[in-house]
Parts: structure tokens; sequence; C-alpha cells
């Protein structure tokens, strides 16, 4: 058996939906279970207009980080590139400027304080960023100085700047503290004296200007900018990692001769992207590495918010849609299970039809046979009362005559009930031919001619002279109008009246009115009077057939009937009629 | 007056002859078309009652015959097909349908107003 989910298998507590109250009308039903229908269509509705919106949202969101990924690369790429190229400039142009001084000016005039210090105040002014300027020899010792601290004749022998520096033409330092306390960066060129010993011109330089230059690349506050040196210490205050000196918990990029981006797998919060490079000179390469750190989630705040936004819209329109998908199956499922329940119903009334069919030709053929036994029984019956009445023998016996006349009312009884079930039958084939309504109701009138005389009843016919003659089958209207007429004939008093009227309903309509001044009908037994077996006259042998096959035969021939009454003034019957009646589809 | 009566019920049209003739009118049976038919060919008749479903010949192919033989023959059908809607009522129809079972007076009744339709 095929799995399906709970929700598809348990319906029952849907049964409110498509309820079906009756077991016989449901075996007739196409569909049996409507319930899993509607599920079904509200799913596959569901599936096929939401998925594509979701697929789209879902793209969208990855094109949305994506480019935004490569836009934070691009400008993370520019801002580094940009940034090193002054660090570069700033260096370069800072060694240029003392490679110029020490081949200007001869080493005498350099190891002259006053002239220093208004070398100094010359560079400070072209170039800033000048600390101090100092000449030491080749021994380490400084010979000359000029600068705001007290530093003339220390020795830098031991110092590791000294040593690297006076082995190349340039050297730039890391920043370090040194003798006076303050974060500085050494640069210096080495020359040689006029007796040809090497010497270094030494320059201290403001880390302040440095890190305003590389403040001023930071675009925004999620930017930083800070510079490393080989071995991942903070050359400048990061305002990630912190102060100048400590170690930046950051992998050191492996080297390359041009500006690197690489963006870390880390997690989603503290997604960043890293931008690189390593400073060199023209001259000499430097101890530093410039650091870019943009913060994805702060940079690009603003997009994901709108993705946010974006998100929200399209759930709530998934919502919206979801209610109307669900309206909409719910109304197409309830129009479905209508036109099954009609046509179930359809089938039905067919089937109940097809039943009440077969027992009327049953019934006919009963009372066909019935007849012929019933005739015999009838005339031998009365045969006897004859000889009673006509030899004169046993005239007195009174008891027996008695007996033969129930026997032959009996009979009579019999003949209406087997002549009104064969009338039931013929309900069912209909044949159509013109009729003469006048002459069917004269001749109708005919056959009580005796009995109006006896009981003296006023029986006016009045036909309108625009009457046509009505195509319709002549047998059942000839049984309808026969029927009323007996009912009124019996309901009619000595002296009453009998009214029949025949008038045209233009286009397309003829209506009979047959009007008594009987007994009436009480309003209670009005409704109930065409109901098949519903009589009142217990004691006068009727059947209660009658006004029920009545009603059936004027449907069968496409007409109404009404009936008003008061109760002992009269009764009106009114059959309406379509002049020309249509033949009706075999089913 | 004469009178045939056609069925093929014997005991029926027998009872039937017996009770007319008690009311003084004079009834011959016959228990089928053919028997009819030769009846009529010696004996004239002013009126024949007539069985609509009979084995052989039915009641309407016998009135199309005796009308050859005696032209001035007037009908009454009877039928075991007791319906209303042809129980007597002429309309286009020269014929009249009575249903079984017959009313002896009626019977009667419809005979004499057959025979002089103007009283």
């Amino acid at each position: 058996m095929k799995r399906q989910p709970l929700i598809i298998k348990n319906q029952r507590w849907l049964d409110f939906l498509f309820h079906r109250p009756n077991i016989h009308l449901a075996s007739f039903q196409t569909i049996s279970n409507y319930p899993r229908i509607w599920i079904i269509s509200i799913l596959i509705l569901a599936v096929t207009s939401l998925s594509p919106l979701v697929m789209a949202t879902f793209i969208n969101n990855r094109l949305i980080h994506k480019s935004v990924d490569a836009e934070l690369v691009l400008q993370t790429d520019r801002v580094t590139s940009n940034a090193k190229r002054s660090m570069r400039f700033f260096l370069e142009e800072r060694l240029n400027a003392l490679r110029f001084i020490v081949n200007e000016l001869p080493y005498y005039t350099l190891i002259d304080n006053q002239h220093l210090a208004k070398i100094l105040s010359n560079l400070k002014l072209g170039f800033g960023g000048f600390t101090d300027l100092s000449i030491i020899d080749a021994d380490g010792s400084q010979i000359a100085y000029a600068g705001p601290f007290n530093l003339e004749g220390k020795n830098y022998k031991t110092q590791s700047w000294f040593t690297q520096g006076i082995e190349q033409d340039s050297f730039i330092s890391e920043v370090f503290t040194g003798y006076r306390d303050i974060p500085h960066i050494i640069i210096s060129v080495r020359s040689k004296t006029a007796y040809s010993r090497h010497f270094l011109l030494r320059a201290t330089l403001d880390t302040q200007r440095l890190m305003d230059m590389l403040s001023s690349y930071k675009t925004n506050v999620h930017t930083d900018i800070f510079l490393l040196n080989h071995s991942g210490i903070l050359q400048t205050p990061s305002t990630i990692f912190g102060k100048v000196f400590t170690t930046a918990p950051i992998n050191i990029p492996a080297f390359s001769d041009t500006t690197q981006v690489i963006t870390p797998e880390t997690n989603k919060e503290n997604a960043s992207v890293i931008g690189y490079s390593y400073i060199d000179t023209e001259a000499v390469t430097t101890p530093f590495i410039l650091m870019v750190h943009k913060k994805k989630s702060d940079v690009m705040g603003t997009w994901l918010n709108l993705g946010k936004t974006f998100n929200w819209i399209i759930g709530i329109c998934c919502l919206v849609m979801m209610v109307i998908i669900t309206l909409v199956s719910t109304f197409m499922v309830n129009q479905l299970y209508l036109a099954d329940q009609a046509k179930a119903e359809t089938m039905l009334k067919m089937e109940q039809s097809q039943q009440l069919a077969c027992i009327g030709q049953l019934s006919a053929g009963i009372a066909h046979e019935i007849n012929n036994p019933l005739a015999l029984i009838n005339e031998t019956a009365g045969y006897l009362k004859d000889l009673y009445q006509y030899t004169g023998e046993h005239r007195s016996d009174k008891e027996i005559t008695e007996l033969l006349d129930d026997i032959l009312e009996a009979v009579s009884r019999c003949g209406t009930i087997t002549s009104q079930l064969l009338g039931f039958v013929r309900q069912f084939d209909v044949q159509i031919s013109s009729v003469n309504v006048e002459k069917l109701i004269n001749g109708i009138l005919s056959f009580h001619k005796k009995e109006t005389e006896y009981k003296g009843i006023h029986v006016t016919t009045m036909i309108a002279p625009n009457v046509p003659a009505i195509e319709t089958d002549r047998g059942k209207l000839q049984q309808i109008l026969l029927n009323l007429i007996n009912n009124a004939f019996q309901a009619i008093e000595a002296n009453g009246c009998l009214d029949i009227m025949v008038s045209h309903l233009p286009p397309k309509k003829i209506s009979i009115e047959i009007k008594d001044t009987g007994c009436g009908i009480p309003e209670e037994n009005l409704k109930r009077i065409h109901e098949p077996f519903f009589s009142t006259k217990k004691e006068k042998m009727g059947t209660g057939l009658g006004l029920s096959i009545t009603y059936g035969l004027v449907k069968k021939l496409q007409g109404t009937i009404r009936v008003e009454s008061s109760a002992g003034i009269g009764t009106i019957f009114t059959v309406t009629l379509p002049v020309k009646m249509q033949k009706e589809e075999k089913a | 007056m004469k009178i045939i009566l056609v069925d093929d019920e014997t005991k029926f049209i027998n009872m039937l002859a017996r009770r007319l003739s008690l009311r003084g009118l004079d009834a011959d049976v016959a228990y089928s078309g053919e028997q009819a038919l030769e009846k009529a060919a010696q004996t004239r008749y002013d009126i024949a009652v007539l069985d609509m479903k009979m084995p052989g010949m039915s009641g309407f192919a016998l009135k199309q015959k005796l009308l050859d033989q005696q032209p001035d023959i007037k009908f009454i059908f009877v039928t075991g097909h007791g319906t209303l809607d042809q129980n007597g009522v002429p309309d286009h129809f020269d014929d009249i349908f009575l249903a079984k079972p017959l009313n002896i007076d009626t019977l009667i009744d419809t005979i004499r107003q057959r025979l002089n339709p103007d009283q």
C-alpha cells in the first residue's frame, strides 16, 4: 500500500466541509473522497505557485550576497592600494630627502650641530613628520644631533637598527620606543666621509603623522587600517586589535608584491574582508605590512537589511497567496462537489423513476390479467341475481340478493382499482397528436349526462373562441379531465353548478378551469391531495390514486395544475398546458 | 334487434348472453373472429360487441371484416385494458369502448344509444 501523509489519510476533521448526509446518494458520486482532493489541490497549487517565488527569493538573496561580497572586495582592494601608495610615497619622499642632504652637503657641515638644526627645521618646513636628525659614525657614536631630546654622545653600536642600517645604503626600521620611550620610526641613509669611512644620517619620524595619513583612508567606522610588522606586532593602533606593540591575533598573510584581498572563512557575524600589502620602497624593503580590515556585517548592514525587508514582504505575499489558494481550492472543490451531488441526485431520481416504471408495468400486467376473471365473477354474480329477480323464485329471499349486490359492488371496486393502475402505467409513454379541447370536454360531459339530469346539476362550458387545437397526448389529457370532472361530480350536491372554462394564454399556453360548488377541500388536506393513496372517501370506495395520477399526468404533459378551495363553497382546479408540447428526450 | 357477442372467454360471454336474453335482448355468441364471421354470413346483426384482444383475429380486424359483410352493423368494444382514457368517450372514433368488468346496465344503455342515437 502507498503510504500517505497523515494529513491526507485522516480527514475526519474535514467532514464539515463536504458533508454527505445521504449514504445512498453517496454511492452515485464519482469521487468519494472530497477532503482528500481538497488537500491535494491546495498542495499542488501551493507548490506550483509558491516554489518559483521562493526559488527566486533564494537566488536573489544569493546574488545580493555575492555582489555585496564582490563590491566589498573591490572597495577593500582600492583602499588598500591607495593607502599603500601613500605610505610608500611618504617613506620614499623622506628617504630621498635624507639622501639629497648627504650627497649635497660635505661631512663637516653635517656634524655641525647648528647647521644640522637648520637642516631639521628646513626638513620640517618642506616635508614635515621629522622629529630629529643625527649623524652617527661607523662605530655607533652619535657625532651630531638636532632635535628635542638630549641624546648627544649616545652610542648605538648595540642597537639592532644600527647594525642593520650600517650594512645597507638605506634603512627603515620598525616602530620602537628606544631610549626616548616614545614610539618612533628610524630611517637612515649611509654615506662616506672624505676618508672613506661610513657614517649614517639618521632621522626619526613622527608616527602620529603616519597614523593620521592612514586614518584618512578610513571611509567609515567599519573599516580598520593599521600596520603590522612581519612578526604580527601592531605598528599603529587598531580599532579592532588594540594599541601599538600588541600582537594581533591574525595570521601573517603570505608575501606578495601586489595588493591582495582575502576573505577568511569565519562564522557569519564576524565575517570580514582583509586587504593587505607588503610595503617596499624603491631603495629598501620595509618591515611593514599594511592591513585593511572591513567587517562585512557592519559595512553591508543596509544591504542585508534590505534583503531582510524583501524576505518579509515575500513571506507576507506567500501567506496571502496561501489564503487565496485555500479559498480558491475550497470554492472549486465545492463546485465540483455540488455538481457531483446534483448528478448523483439526478441518477438517484432516475433509478427511482425506473423502479417506479417497473412497478407500474408489473401492476399493469397484473391488473390486465385480473380483469378477465373479474369480468367472469361480475357476470356470474349478475346472472345469479338476474335468476332471482327474473324467474321469480326466492324473490322474497332478500338476504341472497343483498349478498349478490355486495359481490357486484366489490367487483366494481376492483374494476376501478385495476383501471386506475392501468392508467397509472400510461404515464410512461407519450403520443403527441392534435387535440380539440372543446370536443374532448363535450365527450366527457356526455358520459355524465344521466347523472347531470338526475342530480339537477347546472353544467356550463365556456370556451373562448380563440382557443387553438393543442398538440398533446390525447389519452392523458382525456384522463386528466375525466378525473377532475369525475371528482367535481362526486363533490357537487343536488342543484349545484359545474363551470368549465377554457381560455388561451398567449402566446403558448391554454388554461382549463374546472370549478364546482361542491363540498370543497379543507385546508389541511390541500397539501396532501396529490399524495398517492391519500383519500377521504374511505367508505365510498376511493383508491386515493385519482388526483395523484392526475398530477403526474399534467407534469408529463409539461403543464401545471393549481387548486384553490374553501370548505363548503367549492373547488377550482386550473390546468395550464402548452399549446405545442415538446417531444421529450428519451433517457 | 339482434346482437352478436364475440370473446374468447367462453364462460364470460355465455353468462353475458344469458343475462341479456333475460332482459329481452336476443344475443348470439361467438368464441373467435372466424366463428363470428360464419354466424354473420347466415344472420343479420344490428350490433356487435367485440373483445379487443383475442387470439387470432383482433377486435379491430374483425370489425373491418364484419363491415364488409354487413355495412350497417354498429360496434361496441370491450377491453380488458380497463382504461379510463378510452372509456366510452367518443371523439374522432365512431366506436365506443367499455372496460371489463362490465356493468350490464351501462352495456344495455350503450347498445340502445348506439342503435338509436337520437333518443
